[in-house]
């Protein structure tokens, strides 16, 4: 009677077994954080992310259902840096998941392992706009950001699946030759971008001008969440015409018309740039996303 | 191939180390909690004074048959916030209504890892009952709360010292149970109406249950449905002339509801800057009868709609009816309202409001006036660490 009893559970418990029912549940809050999850979990983990590429990551939606994401959660990867800070936190409060809390083992903020950039030096008040005031967030589309942060996954989903050690090993290898030959490939285009002059329409590409050697001239929303003034407009037009600024780099998921009419007035290229993986449909890679972003770029050079 | 093999080994050390390096280089450790600072200040004019008037809505004095008017700092609002340890979270909001007296708005601990998807909340805090009840002041939409708050729910809505246990269940969409008990104050408010809760003694405990619902409909549209029940025992103050309580003390109460919310805002709002959001609440409530009174049974409805129309710009319309079905605690009574709010930034608002509340004539003939209109001029400012944004 007692092994009737049993092997059901048995049979069951092996099916979630062999079906990758111990597979890491990851949630991450942008879709490229996700998606280098993917790169070094392979089918050791299951990726959810909670915002989309096509959406801006600062204002995401708390809805309730996401929640539920967070519960199953083992591993939360997130940005940093306050990006998250309007959405994230009272969700990761309610998902009643002890494991994802801050400071535990399921709690991964990528920004730990980045070089920040453009930490302010000054006392930043919100006369500034609402900046982020431990530095700039927006690190995740260099090759050279992504395998940090891919190297230090690699470790935390060693510690949370000790088992798996030398799979994760392999495929952090395996991630790390995908990238460097991207990067081979696409050297021929980016020799083509160093020095290029462009104006970012917040001051959110600072990591990929530095990758690429881009040469930011001014911004077009200087103060964030604070519409552009028309002064500040015809100035800006101006000395882009001057120094002969070549692109307007603006997210694919910001209004057009601002950065539009800037351009209709100087001799600058809209690009409209993708910056998260998810942000059209092509790009489903974190390597999608990289060539997406030089290709873009390169449409102002030519 | 053993060379690339090499080569990559010295990359990914060399990665190591670098990381190393950089760890940890941000934000400056503090242990202090999260301090932020939110006001709003009512500049206005209204014809009388409200029949009714929440905790936290702006007092331009006045009377039932005079205009009233002036500027009033609403309400000064204190919030700090922090992790306690492993296991708590701790809130305490401090508020200040019309520059009288501070009040805990809240102050509660919140656990943050207990199994079995439960969470506890004890302190004083507001209730779950409904939508608007949970919310604090800047979270409305409009410069004062719906009707049915100060009227079936309490002058500062159901807000007291208590516990909460909820569970979050299993099932696919999210749904979430929640009990409550409320040691609700005896009601000190001449002007209040008779309170569903706080009457009787220190163990008559207010007690509630909820259940929320959310579905995602798709990525733009969403809809929340709540159910509610409360029970207690109503209260009144002690009418200051005759120095014993109006009829309706100490009877015992029951509120039944459901709340609804229906929100449409694309993924990619900057594209459009529209977004709609509605929002529906409804109360019956039931009083035992005794010797001395009759059972009776009212109840209590509003339903507002928000839009945004542009970047910074949200227009609001709002009806609130009450006395369906009516009793002899509540005037039955309907209330228009409108509001246009300018958010300059997610910091700072700005609102214009008007209202008509009417009192059905028929029914109470000896009410003057029937028809009370106000307008009303708020700003709205929030300052300190960053908050959440409101879903």
């Amino acid at each position: 009677m007692k092994i009737l009893t049993i092997l059901p559970v048995s049979i069951i418990l092996n099916f979630s077994i062999a079906f990758g029912g111990d597979a890491l549940n990851v949630v991450s809050s942008i879709q490229t954080l996700g998606a280098i999850a993917s790169e070094i979990g392979g089918d050791k983990v299951v990726v959810t992310s909670l915002s989309k590429g096509y959406m801006d990551p600062h204002f995401v939606d708390a809805k309730p259902s996401l929640v539920l994401d967070l519960h199953k959660a083992d591993l939360l990867i997130h940005v940093g840096l306050e990006l998250e800070v309007g959405w994230l936190p009272p969700l990761v409060q309610q998902s009643r998941n002890a494991n994802i809390q801050v400071g535990e083992n399921g709690d991964f903020e990528a920004a730990t392992v980045i070089h920040i950039l453009r930490v302010p030096t000054v006392r930043v008040t919100r006369a500034m706009g609402d900046l982020h005031p431990q530095g700039n967030p927006h690190f995740w589309i260099p090759p050279k950001n992504a395998l940090l942060i891919a190297k230090a996954l690699t470790e935390r989903f060693k510690k949370l699946k000790p088992d798996q050690g030398a799979y994760f090993d392999s495929q952090y290898s395996r991630f790390l030759i995908k990238v460097s030959e991207l990067e081979k490939k696409l050297e021929p285009q980016m020799r083509k971008t160093k020095g290029l002059k462009v104006v970012p329409f917040h001051d959110s590409w600072a990591y990929v001008s530095e990758w690429l050697g881009l040469e930011e001239t001014g911004y077009i929303e200087i103060k964030p969440g604070v519409p552009a003034s028309p002064q500040h407009l015809s100035t800006l037009i101006g000395k882009m015409n001057e120094d002969k600024t070549k692109a307007i780099l603006m997210e694919n998921y910001y209004n057009k018309s601002t950065a539009e009419s800037v351009a209709s007035n100087t001799k600058a290229k809209l690009l409209e740039m993708p910056s998260d993986v998810g942000a059209t449909p092509e790009i489903k890679t974190y390597s999608d996303l990289v060539t997406g972003v030089v290709t873009k770029i390169i449409e102002a050079v030519n | 191939m053993f060379r690339s093999f090499l080569w990559l080994i010295c990359f990914g050390m060399s990665f190591s180390s670098f990381a190393q390096e950089v760890v940890g280089n941000h934000g400056t450790q503090t242990m202090n909690p999260d301090v932020s600072i939110i006001f709003d200040g009512v500049a206005g004019w209204w014809q009388h004074r409200p029949l009714s008037l929440a905790g936290d809505d702006p007092n331009l004095e006045g009377t039932s048959t005079t205009h009233g008017g002036g500027l009033t700092l609403q309400e000064a609002e204190i919030s700090f916030s922090s992790i306690i340890d492993p296991y708590l979270r701790g809130d305490l909001f401090l508020t200040i209504p019309n520059g009288e007296g501070l009040e805990v708005e809240e102050g509660f601990i919140t656990t943050t890892t207990l199994p079995l998807d439960l969470q506890i909340k004890a302190g004083k805090f507001r209730s779950n009952l409904g939508r608007q009840n949970g919310q604090h002041l800047h979270m409305q939409d409009f410069v004062r709360r719906p009707l049915l708050n100060q009227n079936f729910l309490g002058v500062d809505g159901l807000s007291a010292p208590g516990v909460q246990l909820s569970w979050l269940s299993p099932l696919p969409f999210y749904s979430v149970l929640a009990l409550e008990a409320f040691a609700v104050k005896q009601s000190e408010d001449t002007d209040a109406p008779v309170q569903t809760f706080g009457g009787g003694g220190r163990d008559d405990v207010t007690m509630t249950a909820t259940w929320k619902n959310f579905f995602e409909l798709d990525e733009s549209r969403s809809l929340g449905l709540g159910f509610n029940f409360a029970q207690g025992r109503s209260s009144t103050a002690i009418d200051p002339t005759t120095l014993i309580r109006p009829v309706g003390y100490g009877q015992k109460t029951k509120l039944y509801g459901a709340d609804l919310y229906f929100k449409y805002k694309p993924a990619n709002t900057a594209q459009s800057y529209t977004s709609v959001a509605w929002q529906t609440e409804y109360f019956q409530r039931h009083f035992d009868g005794d010797d001395t009174i009759a059972g009776q049974n009212d109840g209590g409805l509003y339903t507002q709609v928000v839009c945004q129309f542009a970047r910074r710009w949200y227009v609001g319309a709002r009806i609130d009816f009450l006395g369906i079905p009516k009793s002899q605690f509540v005037l039955p009574s309907q209330r228009y309202s409108s509001s246009l709010t300018f958010a300059a930034t997610e910091f700072s608002r700005f609102r214009i409001y008007g209202e008509d509340e009417v009192v059905t004539a028929n029914d109470y003939p000896q009410i003057s006036p029937l028809s009370s209109m106000a307008v009303l001029l708020q700003f709205e400012v929030s300052y300190g660490v960053h908050g959440a944004h409101p879903f």
